[in-house]
């Protein structure tokens, strides 16, 4: 359908449209109209993808003098797939509708690892492999090698990129990863580097945050996006971690002596360019030619082939010192030395019986005196180990990884005083008698990874389906948001039913709390509760657990009193594991069986990779347990010092704090289920403490909207009956376009009848 | 032969089948009589019917009447010996026939001791049971004691009865045999395994031939006769005969009559047949969901751990656990044996469930073999790693490991949950819980791959090793792969609801029983055809040749130019059609009563209803195979079609009977019902007539035929 909005006509895919995707567009369009930021939160299963889709293309196409560009970031690929194939109906559409002035090119863009096709590139094991096996084919050097000798392995995909130069292109159209390796394959073109070119032209690019988040990467891929762009955090509702994880390290013992094989080696590099030099003189020169660069205060050369771009410097782009690299790290045996010396000083800090929290500078400090290392030698440890290993040469960066992240956290500790503090723990507190020393340098300050996004691009737009409690957001990001609305969800029927469990059937209460956590009765009214509804509910179930080890737990304690046996009657049993792989496989089978109508069981963690992203709509999830409260692990010293640093800065109260990321977390596990109107679900929270009321006005408003009292305090065969009510009531038909008067899906006629006044009518 | 024919009605009625057939396949009877000596060779009769078969086989070979009939056609004036020797003969070969099938067991008797026992706990009345095929007899040894029984195998609904195993540890079960009835049943305990098994085997016989008999209770169509038939294509007529009353009811009339032959039955049902067996006979029994729990038995005394092994469980064992099945092909027997593989693997087991990976390495490191049990499963590995590439891209979270720049080693923030630090060299050895469920219910998804009834562990373990790799040769090519998961992303990037809505999926209509269909659509059909006035679309069929000419020029070069639409007519047309036929149907069918909301047919006696539609049945039957064998070329056409005017010759004073019998008020209707019949059979009679005159007359004008 097609209808404007002010001066703006929208296409949109479908022939009917939600009125919260509307009021939705209407918003955004009144904040793309601001240039300013937005913060919109929308429940699940209300085609929030689409509508933003939509109303961004139709804007950039009414605006023809000054297209907007769309940076859309996923969390993670399947969703970036997801919004490909959302996007590629759209434009269907839209060409369909306007012809070929409808034309853009839209594109997702990965790692090496899932667009590479070279074969033998592509088979190694893990993404740092694969980015170290490309370089060994395309690095100038060896490019240089092979010229002179074609002995030399290069790769055919990247030389044929390279030679029709210019030429390379993609033509318009939308791209997934799998479009552009097929027509990668097809040119013979490389499909990464094509993308990672491609990327400055496209109306729309998809990737993942840390694109724009962590300068590690945006400093390879963003640096040359237009002001004039339009950027979309999707499922945002996590983008605070996102940030912190961006700035943060850890330092094992196992990344120290890595660390100090790393350094070995280059030793031996350096010694081997001199050595060499005598005899032939161009080995020495590199050498020496970096140092003259370095003294004219170069520290990265300018214009760098694609091929040999590192990951960048790990620090924002604001604070990278620009000038000449002191003259004590100039000289690369000086800088191996120094590098020598930070690690043995790590080393001797990792060495401690208490767990000690230090700030910035007084690291600083006492490592300027004990080990001679300043904070500006600090802050160029990362640009001058990327020159260095360029000038020697080294393409199995993959082996590197380790002395890569010593001078990550030298720069970022010489850098930013505020907003971090180092951690280190001479062991885990859950299991003190196994000794694992880990420095971590902690960054608390969300603000600062986003900051730059804000500040170089017209709109950000952040959107959820739980950003509750909204207000929240902006102090945590440090941003003021032009438009900030959160919708509820107009319902044409009651789909989805939340219900609060406390007792089992016993009428003993049922918590993950600390005390009750391990209780067999609680364990045990647990399975049954799940027992109980894996008879009632058709197809497939979902359930969550708070983390992985009570998962196992009690999955195993199940197993052992035969209730798990007595589940597997009626469904079969799938469970997410820490091994991607295997969790991918589970969660395909998991698919097939609700789709032959054998129906399943699954397993997952709140926090975990599952959670995160996968839907489980329609038959795939009639009903979402929340086995316990999702809170973070309390005694962990990161999460003090964070909450420490939350108080003093915002003055967020802790409890607060845990409490509203512990209920983000369960709202999105629940939210899952949901993908229309059309759908349906149930909603479980089983455990006594979701009752109060300080924990539950804590989830999104639809969802609370949804809750009624009579469920606020259910045991289990109340639940049951209740479920068995809902199911059937739900298999009834129903008219789709909601009854009289408040209406929940429009035509295009009906939007043409109303002006913006009635429209607010239905919604609210 | 007496005693044969008293103590089996059944196979009398066959016989009088055979009989009626057998008059014109005397042929064909010897050969199968040879055809029988050559199975008997290989079987050991008892001596008693052997005697008596050869005696009568002898009987028929030598006997001159016989030989009169198959060969020259003296008479001898031994009319009626004759007809009873036949008569004989044939009841002889059809009940060795059947003894054949049922491993002539309808004359046997098993006599067994036993305990009768009215629950398991109970210890029993000792006593003696005496089955044969139609009954029972316990008889106590005790004389005084009251318990007897005599029980015909009519009343038994099932049998049931313990398994034999030999689990060390446990102790033996009780050799039982259950009868069922529908209430209640009867328990005996036998002696020994071997005492109850044959029990057991005779009573299922028993049983069997029952079920078959009351299935086909009046088909006897049966078996053989005068072609040779797969069993299962037997199986597949019995079937649809048992399906379809309709079919049966005409199987009945007319080819136990002996109107018809089997074999011409059939022959106009071939589709029906087709359709049938390409329908999957035997529903497939999927994998239980159950695990084979590893928590090993132990008795709490001794140091000793049992583990329970079925032949159920070796199979899930092999489809779990490649690296298992494997290490078994490799190894039994040429290392070990099959026993002392399985005690290594619940070694293995046990080690595992342990959760002791220090000792489980310890263990794996003396010994070699144990070392495949306890490692991480590399066949597993590899099979994920290929499974992965065709994952549904949205839900790949592999590729999202590959994307994550943020959990480079040591970036990042570490999770509250952090994963056990194993030293590499246990890594292997590492097994959790959750992989060992992940991999069972992917197992149980696939279902039974393999189709192993024997419990032979190494065909079993064979067929599975098979099945894979036959699964990695036809891996699908990538192109079509990557299409696949394309088209899987566009559809589930679709929001259904807003959507208008699309064709409803349409499932193929398929009817068992026509009668019960039509019979109950009837009056839906009759509903709408009241509403509407259907009579009034009248069709304009003048339409001159020449117009007719062009329109078919013009949808040629239609056809030439776009090629043939998909679909050919497109639906609405097809449905307009379909309902106008539908209507015009019923209208001709019912319209004849005044009120076409019920039908005619309903309005009369229920005797008569049935009655009439069993003759339109009947005589569609017979015209259908009259007019087929027109034109006349070979003699057995002429003597079918004479056979078929005889039959359809008796049905016509019938109808005209029912026409004549019925009450007055009703004889209307039905004499506008049979009327039509009447007058296809008068139109049959007479072609017939017309062509015997002008065959004659042909014949007469070339003296002696020729």
């Amino acid at each position: 359908m097609k209808f404007q909005i002010e001066d703006v006509t929208v296409y949109f895919p479908y022939d009917n449209i939600y009125p919260e995707q509307y009021s939705y567009m209407v918003e955004l369009k009144r904040a793309l109209d601001a240039k300013g930021h937005c913060l919109l939160e929308m429940p699940t299963g209300t085609g929030k993808t689409i509508a933003l889709l939509s109303l961004i293309t139709s804007y950039s196409l009414s605006k023809k003098t000054n297209p907007i560009k769309l940076i859309y970031c996923t969390r993670t690929v399947h969703e970036m797939e997801k919004t490909l194939g959302e996007l590629k109906l759209l434009h269907n559409y839209q060409l369909q509708h306007l012809g070929p002035e409808a034309k853009m090119l839209a594109l997702g863009l990965s790692s090496r690892k899932n667009l590479c096709v070279n074969p033998t590139v592509v088979s190694a094991e893990n993404r740092d492999s694969v980015d170290a096996a490309c370089r060994k084919l395309t690095a100038s050097w060896v490019r240089e090698l092979a010229a002179a000798n074609p002995n030399v392995p290069t790769c055919s995909f990247f030389e044929n990129y390279e030679k029709s130069a210019s030429e390379a292109l993609l033509p318009p159209g939308v791209y997934s990863l799998q479009d552009l390796r097929s027509f990668g394959k097809a040119k013979g073109w490389c499909p990464y580097f094509l993308a990672r070119h491609m990327v400055q032209f496209a109306n729309v690019v998809v990737y993942s945050y840390q694109y724009l988040l962590d300068p590690k990467v945006a400093g390879i891929i963003s640096k040359e996006m237009q002001r004039e762009s339009v950027v979309v955090f999707d499922e945002a509702h996590n983008i605070d971690n996102v940030c912190i994880e961006a700035l943060s390290v850890s330092v094992r013992k196992q990344t120290l002596e890595g660390a100090t094989r790393n350094i070995e080696r280059m030793d031996r590099e350096i010694k081997r360019c001199v050595g060499v030099g005598r005899l032939e003189a161009t080995d020495a020169n590199r050498l020496q030619s970096e140092y003259k660069r370095l003294v004219d205060g170069l520290a990265v050369r300018g214009n760098l082939p694609a091929s040999d771009a590192w990951l960048a410097n790990p620090v924002l782009p604001d604070d990278i010192l620009k000038e000449a690299v002191p003259g004590n790290v100039r000289r690369a045996k000086h800088f191996v030395s120094l590098l020598k010396r930070l690690v043995q000083y790590i080393r001797v800090r990792l060495d401690t019986e208490n767990v000690e929290k230090v700030e910035p500078v007084s690291f600083v400090q006492s490592l300027d005196q004990q080990a001679a290392i300043n904070s500006k030698m600090l802050k160029f440890c990362y640009d001058r180990l990327h020159s260095l290993l360029l000038t020697l040469e080294i393409s199995d960066t993959d082996e590197f990884l380790h002395i890569q992240t010593i001078c990550d956290f030298a720069t970022l500790v010489g850098t930013y005083a505020r907003g971090f503090s180092i951690i280190i723990e001479p062991y885990d507190e859950r299991m003190p008698h196994i000794p694992d020393p880990v420095l971590q340098l902690c960054c608390h300050d969300a603000s600062l990874a986003i900051k730059p996004v804000f500040e170089r691009f017209q709109s950000v737009v952040i959107t959820s389906g739980t950003l509750s409690p909204i207000d929240l957001y902006p102090r945590l990001l440090n941003f003021n948001p032009v438009v900030s609305r959160s919708f509820t969800m107009s319902l044409t029927r009651e789909c989805i039913c939340p219900m609060v469990l406390t007792r089992g059937s016993d009428q003993l209460p049922v918590s993950t709390k600390y005390d009750l956590r391990s209780d067999p009765g609680v364990e045990k009214n647990y399975g049954k509760l799940l027992l109980e509804m894996v008879s009632v509910v058709p197809d497939g179930i979902v359930c969550f657990f708070v983390s992985y080890s009570y998962m196992d737990g009690i999955v195993n304690s199940w197993h052992e009193t035969g209730l798990l046996k007595e589940i597997m009657q009626h469904k079969l049993v799938f469970i997410e594991t820490q091994d991607v792989v295997e969790t991918t496989l589970a969660l395909d089978n998991y698919r097939k069986a609700c789709d032959c109508g054998r129906g399943a069981v699954f397993f997952s963690v709140a926090r975990g990779k599952v959670a995160e992203g996968i839907d489980f709509d329609r038959h795939y999830g009639r009903l979402v347990i929340m086995f316990g409260v999702p809170f973070q692990y309390t005694l962990s010293r990161t999460l003090l010092a964070r909450l420490e640093y939350l108080r003093d800065t915002f003055q967020i109260k802790e409890g607060d704090f845990l409490t509203f990321d512990a209920l983000r977390q369960a709202a999105q596990c629940v939210g899952r289920v949901i993908r229309s109107k059309a759908d349906y679900g149930m909603m479980i929270f089983a455990d006594k403490r979701y009752t109060r009321h300080d924990k539950r006005s804590k989830l999104p408003r639809w969802i609370l909207l949804q809750l009624r009292d009579a469920h606020l305090n259910l045991s289990t065969d109340m639940a049951v009956h209740i479920a068995k009510e809902f199911l059937r009531k739900m298999a009834q038909p129903y008219d789709k376009t909601g009854a009289l008067g408040k209406k929940t899906l429009l035509s295009e006629a009906d939007l043409e009848k109303m002006g913006d006044g009635i429209l607010k009518d239905v919604l609210f | 032969m007496k005693k044969l024919e008293s103590s089996n009605p059944q196979a009398l009625s066959w016989c009088v089948t055979l009989a009626h057939q057998a008059t014109g396949n005397y042929a064909r009877l010897e050969d199968r009589l040879a055809g029988i000596e050559a199975r008997l060779s290989g079987l050991e009769l008892e001596q008693k019917v052997e005697s008596k078969l050869s005696s009568c086989a002898g009987k028929i070979l030598n006997s001159p009447s016989v030989a009169s009939i198959s060969g020259t056609k003296s008479c001898k004036g031994e009319e009626i010996g004759k007809h009873t020797m036949e008569n004989r003969a044939i009841k002889a070969i059809s009940v060795l026939d059947l003894s054949f099938e049922k491993q002539y067991m309808t004359d046997k008797q098993v006599v067994k001791p036993v305990y009768y026992k009215s629950s398991v706990k109970d210890p029993g009345v000792r006593g003696v049971l005496k089955m044969n095929k139609d009954r029972f007899v316990f008889t106590p040894s005790d004389p005084t004691s009251s318990v007897r029984l005599n029980v015909e195998f009519r009343t038994i609904t099932g049998h049931r009865f313990t398994k034999q195993e030999t689990k060390q540890g446990s102790k033996p079960p009780q050799c039982l045999l259950n009868l069922n009835q529908d209430q209640g049943g009867y328990l005996f305990q036998f002696d020994s395994f071997p005492d109850r098994d044959i029990c057991k085997d005779f009573v299922a016989r028993v049983l069997e031939m029952r079920d078959a008999g009351k299935a086909v209770s009046n088909k006897s169509a049966t078996p053989v006769h005068d072609e040779q038939l797969s069993a299962a294509e037997m199986e597949r007529r019995i079937k649809l005969l048992q399906e379809n009353s309709e079919l049966q009811k005409l199987h009945k009339q007319f080819v136990i009559g002996g109107i018809l032959s089997e074999a011409e039955f059939w022959a106009t049902r071939k589709k029906l047949l087709e359709q049938n067996s390409s329908r999957k006979s035997k529903q497939r029994v999927a994998l239980k969901n159950d695990m084979w729990s590893t928590k090993p038995l132990s008795d709490g005394q001794s140091n000793r751990v049992t583990f329970n092994l079925t032949p159920e469980i070796i199979l899930q064992i092999f489809a779990e656990k490649p690296a298992v099945r494997q290490a078994y092909l490799k190894f039994v027997p040429n290392k070990m044996s099959e026993k002392e593989f399985w005690t290594k693997y619940s070694r293995a087991e046990y080690l595992h469930s342990t959760k002791n990976v220090v000792a489980a390495a310890a263990e794996a490191a003396e010994d070699e073999e144990l070392a495949v049990f306890l490692k991480r499963d590399d066949m597993l590995v590899n099979e994920a790693r290929r499974k992965i590439k065709q994952v549904d891209p949205t839900l790949d979270m592999e590729a999202d490991e590959g994307d994550d720049y943020t959990h480079l080693p040591d970036h990042g923030l570490s999770r509250g949950d952090e994963k056990e630090v194993l030293e590499p060299q246990y890594e292997p050895f590492k097994r959790s819980f959750s992989q060992y469920l992940n991999q069972h219910a992917a197992i149980v998804l696939q279902g039974r791959v393999v189709d192993v009834e024997s419990g032979d562990t190494r065909s079993v373990a064979e067929a599975l090793a098979r099945t894979k790799q036959a699964e990695l040769a036809k891996d699908v090519s990538d192109v079509d792969m990557d299409h696949a998961r394309l088209e899987r992303v566009s559809r589930m990037a679709e929001i259904e609801d807003l959507q208008a809505p699309s064709e409803p999926p349409v499932a193929p209509l398929s009817i068992k029983d026509p009668r019960d269909y039509f019979d109950s659509q009837q009056a839906n059909a009759l509903n709408t055809a009241a509403e509407s006035d259907f009579c009034s679309t009248q069709l304009n069929f003048s339409i001159r040749p020449s117009l007719a000419y062009s329109w078919l020029n013009e949808s040629i070069t239609e056809i030439k130019t776009g090629g043939l639409a998909d679909p050919l007519i497109s639906s609405d047309v097809a449905l307009k059609v379909f309902d106008s036929l539908n209507q015009s149907m019923s209208c001709t069918k019912f319209n004849v009563g005044r009120n076409p909301s019920d039908s005619v047919l309903d309005s009369l006696p229920k005797d008569t209803k049935e009655e009439l539609l069993h003759h339109w049945t009947s005589i569609q039957e017979l015209l259908k195979h009259f007019w087929s064998s027109y034109p006349i070329t070979a003699k057995s056409l002429f003597s079918k079609a004479t056979k078929m005017k005889d039959a359809m010759s008796q049905i016509y004073p019938k109808l005209q009977e029912l026409k004549r019998t019925v009450q007055s008020d009703l004889r209307h209707q039905v004499s506008l019902l049979v009327q039509p019949m009447l007058q296809a059979l008068e139109a049959a009679f007479a072609h017939y007539d017309a062509d015997i005159q002008k065959r004659s007359s042909r014949n007469a004008g070339r003296p002696n035929g020729y």
